[in-house]
Parts: C-alpha cells; structure tokens; sequence
C-alpha cells in the first residue's frame, strides 16, 4: 500500500494545492481590502449600487448553499429573501426597531420560513423540487400586495434608521451590506470543515450512507433548506436596508430567477469572490449596460453565455496551457 | 463478553420485492468476537440481508435484534447510533471531501455539537474537530492510508478507495460491523493486508459480518459462514464444513468435474 502511495506522487500534489490556497487566501484578502476602501474613491451612486451588489450577493450564497449541500436548485429564494426584507422594513417603519435587532431576526425568520418549506417537501428532489420553489416565486408579490396594511402594497416601505446615528447614511448602507456578506461567507467557511457540513456534503451525494452513518436524510434535507432560507432572508434584510425601500417589484419570479443565474455565473462558489462575481452581475452589470437601450437583454444574454461557457472552460484550457509549459 | 448475549440476530426475515421474494424466513445470528462470513452466487439476497439488518429495507416478516433489543422499526441512522455500520457494495465517499473528512464522518455519530459551532470558532466546535481528526488519522494510519489522508477520492485507485470506506466504518468504534464485499478492487498484496487489518479487528465485543466473493479471504479469516442461495441458507458452519458440504460445491463453489 505505501509503494502504491509513492507511485501517486501526493505530496506534490498536496504543494500544488497549498500554493492554489495561499494564492486565493491572498486574492480574497485583496478584494475585501479593495472593498472596504471603495467609498472613499467612487461617487454616491456607485456606493449605492455597490452596497446592492453585496446584498445580492449575498442572495446568490443562498442558492449556491442549496446547491452545494444539497444537490437542489430553488427558482422561488425571493420568497425567503422577501421575509428577510419585510422583517427589516416593518419593524422600522412601524415600531422603529433598527437593524442591530431586526437582521437577526430576519435571520430567525428566514431560517423558519426554509425550515417550514423543507418539512413537506423533503421527499422532493430534482425538477419537482424546483417547481415547488417557484410556487413560492410566484406567491411572494400576491401575498405582499395582499397585507398591504403591514407591506404597504405597491408603494412599498421606505428604510430610513441609522445602524450608527450620526455617520453618512450611504456609507452605512453599504458597509452594512458588506459586513454581513463577509460574515456569511466567513460562516460558510467554517461550515465547510464542521461535523454538520461534513455529514451534509456526504448526505447529498450518498444518502444511503450518511443514513448508515447516523445522518437521518430528512434531517440533512431540513438543515440545508433552513440554512439556505436563513442567508436568502440576510439577503433580503440588506437589500431593504442598502437599496433603502422594499416593494413588491423587488421579489418577482424573475428576481428569484436572476438569484439562480447569479449563483450558476459563480459556479455555486461560497466564497467571498464567487459570491461577488454573481453578485455583480445581478447588479453591475446591468447597469453597465443600461445606456444600450433595446439591447439590453440581448447583450446580458451574451455576457451571460461569455461568463458561464469561460466558468465552464477557462480551468480546463488553464489546465492544459500548464501542461503544455511543462511538457515545454 | 458473552457472544451470545451481544450477538445480531435476526428471527424468519422475509423480504419480498412485487411478487418475487428476495429473503425466505432467514435464521441467522452472528456472534460477537467472531468473523462471520456470508456468501452466495449474485443474487442469493446477501446485500438485501445487509439492507434489513442496517434498516435500509424494511423486511415484511422477521425480527432483527441486537443485543436483546429490538431493532424493528429504528431507522438506518437510529441503528448508526446503537454502534451498528456498514461499508458498501459500491464505494460511497463523498467526491467533495478529503479521505481523511471522509473518515471523520464515522466518528460524526459520536459528537454533538450545536449549529452555532457549525458556524463560528467556538472551542467546543474547535475541540470536536480536532479530536475528530485525530481519530480519522488513526485509522487511516491502520490501514496504511495515511500519506492520502489531503487526496481527493477522485485522485485514488479503487483499491484505496475501498480501505478508506473500512476506515470510515471501523473509526467509531463500532459494535456491529457489515462490510460488503471489502475486497472487490483490491489486488492480491492489498486483499492479505486487508485480511491481516480485519483479523487484527476481531474482538470480544465486535459483530463482524463479511459479504464476500473472494473465497481465498472468506475461508482464512472467517468463524462461521452462511452460504445463501435464492434467499434461503442452504449452509452454515465453520470454514471446513461449508467447504466440504455437498450442496455448497454444487451451487457455488463448483464440482470436481467442473
């Protein structure tokens, strides 16, 4: 067996790893650098989009969770970050509560809400599963309008209550955004090498065996589903407090849909810039292109197609440029 | 120990899939500190008993038990917990994790952190992994796996693979272990390290049960053997017996003149 071991040549291979983790450590490093010096060198609208760009990306870590640990697609997450975003803009346009106390909640909420979903749907998977999450894609905007007594309807709810009195609202807004998508990927990591994350990964691969190693498939189904609502309603939280009102038209279908692409334009990434990269082209990108007119959609079309096929192929091409140079 | 008080012992299982029945009212006891071995032609019903013993299936007659309890009704993860576990007809590691994650899920059962550990670095969290891995390492360095402990499952052989999933299953400690098939893939050197690595397992208080085809390794290092056949035993005794009783040469083994 250790002869077999020589011949694999893993310790090169674990050198080749450790360099790839450093170098990535050191890029994630950067950005979050980058990131929190950006205020002080780019105009208020960028801020703005900038701070909407960290929420949703935040949204596309939820789908790309569900993904990842369980092995499901959700083209319905607008409904848990529609309760994350309410949670924040109810209890401070009616009771002004701030954020410190409404986000977790929202969290909690969102938490519940994936949970509640999960339990009658556990034995779903596959297609059935993500026709069932549309259901709730579609449901958001009739129930919203429908308790416009406590959503305000149409006309929405408007966000106003400092996080820290006395320091530029605009700065809150998107440094609140930014904290809480370093925390959830900061999570996310850790998740990643914890006994629940471990078990999990196993479950969605081989339910048979982590049910034969103490890991009840149900149970797996119901943590991932309530994680996922829990960071899609931390999304929704931020974008009601970042983008400073909450109404309706922020949690269509195809809001839910574009969450979903979000996370494919990251390759389910969870890490910090993965989660930017879809993130920023549910938010960046449009803007970029909104001097395009009609065009639009044809050419978020083309870059959509650029990005997933350059996902898809740039490892594989950087693969064999690598070999090539060796061979060299 | 007592081998009987700790055996697992299963009373007229029958398993029927439609109309075709797969088990018919099997007897069987396997006793602790023995190696029991359990063969049979493919399709003799070998994964479908390791199924009803796990809980994966349901049998629609029988009692199974272990140690005097009733297992009847306990789901697979339920049965995890009272120490029974198995290792897989076809390998079943997570792509997405390292060997040595891979083998800390064996040991997972044995821990109870809540979610917020999960999430932050509490110490309890920290605590749990660490001693996780440590045990992990353990057995991979029983088997002699610990050079691949930082692999993926994708970068091994089948054989390798194989040893993880015996480590992952041996880990926790368990009370009753079923290996399916643990030699399918191995060469030969790798099927007598698996053998030395299995009899160095045996002991007072565990069940050990072999579904295997390689009859080299059933008859070196098993106690007892079960010959099924058509979901029914047409044998069982010690290594000896069972090679030399006439139905099992017929049915499986093989005549002289063949």
């Amino acid at each position: 067996m250790s002869d077999q071991n020589a011949t694999l040549g893993l310790s090169s291979v674990d050198r080749s790893g450790l360099r790839g983790m450093v170098s990535a450590r050191v890029g994630t490093w950067l950005l979050i650098a980058i990131a929190l010096c950006l205020p002080m060198v780019v105009g208020g609208s960028w801020v703005f989009a900038l701070g909407v760009c960290f929420a949703n990306a935040i949204g596309v870590l939820s789908v790309s969770v569900l993904v990842r640990y369980g092995g499901e697609v959700s083209i319905g997450h607008t409904f848990f970050s529609a309760v994350g975003a309410y949670t924040v803009a109810i209890l401070d346009t009616r009771y002004g509560i701030p954020l410190w106390f409404s986000v977790p909640l929202a969290l909690a909420f969102g938490v519940v809400a994936g949970i509640l979903f999960a339990w009658p749907s556990r034995r779903l998977s596959g297609i059935y599963l993500a026709v069932s999450t549309l259901a709730l894609a579609l449901a958001v905007p009739e129930i919203i309008n429908n308790a416009d007594s406590l959503t305000g309807g149409y006309e929405g709810l408007y966000v106003s209550k400092p996080l820290v009195p006395g320091v530029k609202m605009s700065l809150q807004r998107y440094y609140a955004a930014l904290a809480v998508l370093l925390a959830v990927t900061y999570g996310l990591s850790r998740l990643r090498h914890s006994r629940q994350g471990l078990t999990l990964l196993l479950a969605k691969s081989h339910p048979a065996a982590a049910d034969a190693f103490g890991t009840r498939r149900v149970w797996a189904r119901i943590a991932v589903m309530g994680i996922s609502g829990g960071i899609a309603a931390l999304c929704g939280a931020m974008l009601a407090f970042a983008g400073s009102t909450v109404s309706p038209s922020g949690f269509t279908f195809w809001a839910a849909i574009f969450l979903l692409v979000g996370s494919v334009v990251s390759v389910y990434g969870l890490t910090f810039p993965r989660a930017l990269i879809g993130g920023a082209f549910l938010t960046l990108i449009p803007q970029f292109l909104s001097a395009s007119g009609a065009w639009i959609p044809v050419l978020y079309g083309v870059a959509l197609l650029g990005v997933i096929l350059a996902g898809h192929y740039l490892p594989q091409l950087t693969q064999a440029m690598g070999r090539r140079k060796g061979g060299a | 120990m007592d081998v009987l008080t700790n055996a697992l012992t299963g009373q007229g299982i029958s398993l029927s899939f439609g109309g075709i029945k797969v088990l018919k009212g099997l007897d069987v006891s396997f006793r602790a500190g023995e190696i029991t071995g359990l063969i049979g032609p493919n399709g003799a019903g070998k994964t479908s008993l390791f199924n009803c013993l796990t809980g994966a299936y349901s049998p629609q007659e029988g009692q199974i038990a272990f140690a005097g309890q009733s297992l009847d009704g306990l789901s697979p993860a339920a049965r995890a917990s009272k120490g029974i576990v198995r290792s897989f007809q076809h390998v079943a590691l997570s792509p997405d994790l390292t060997v040595l994650e891979n083998v800390m899920i064996g040991v997972a059962r044995n821990h109870d952190t809540g979610w917020l550990n999960a999430f932050l670095p509490l110490p309890r969290g920290c605590a749990e992994r660490a001693e996780m891995e440590r045990a992990a390492m353990g057995a991979l360095a029983d088997l002699g796996l610990a050079d691949a402990a930082h692999s993926l499952p994708d970068a091994l052989p089948p054989g390798m693979l194989r040893l993880v999933e015996i480590a992952r299953a041996i880990v926790g400690k368990p009370d009753v272990l079923l290996l399916d098939e643990p030699a399918a893939g191995l060469n030969n050197s790798e099927t007598r390290d698996l053998m030395q690595t299995l009899q160095k397992l045996r002991s007072g208080g565990l069940v050990m049960v072999v579904v295997e085809h390689d009859m080299d390794l059933v008859m070196s290092i098993c106690d007892r053997i079960y010959v099924l056949n058509f979901g029914e035993f047409v044998a069982c005794g010690a290594p000896d017996e069972v090679r030399r009783d006439p139905d099992v040469i017929r049915i499986y083994l093989g005549s002289d003149d063949d």
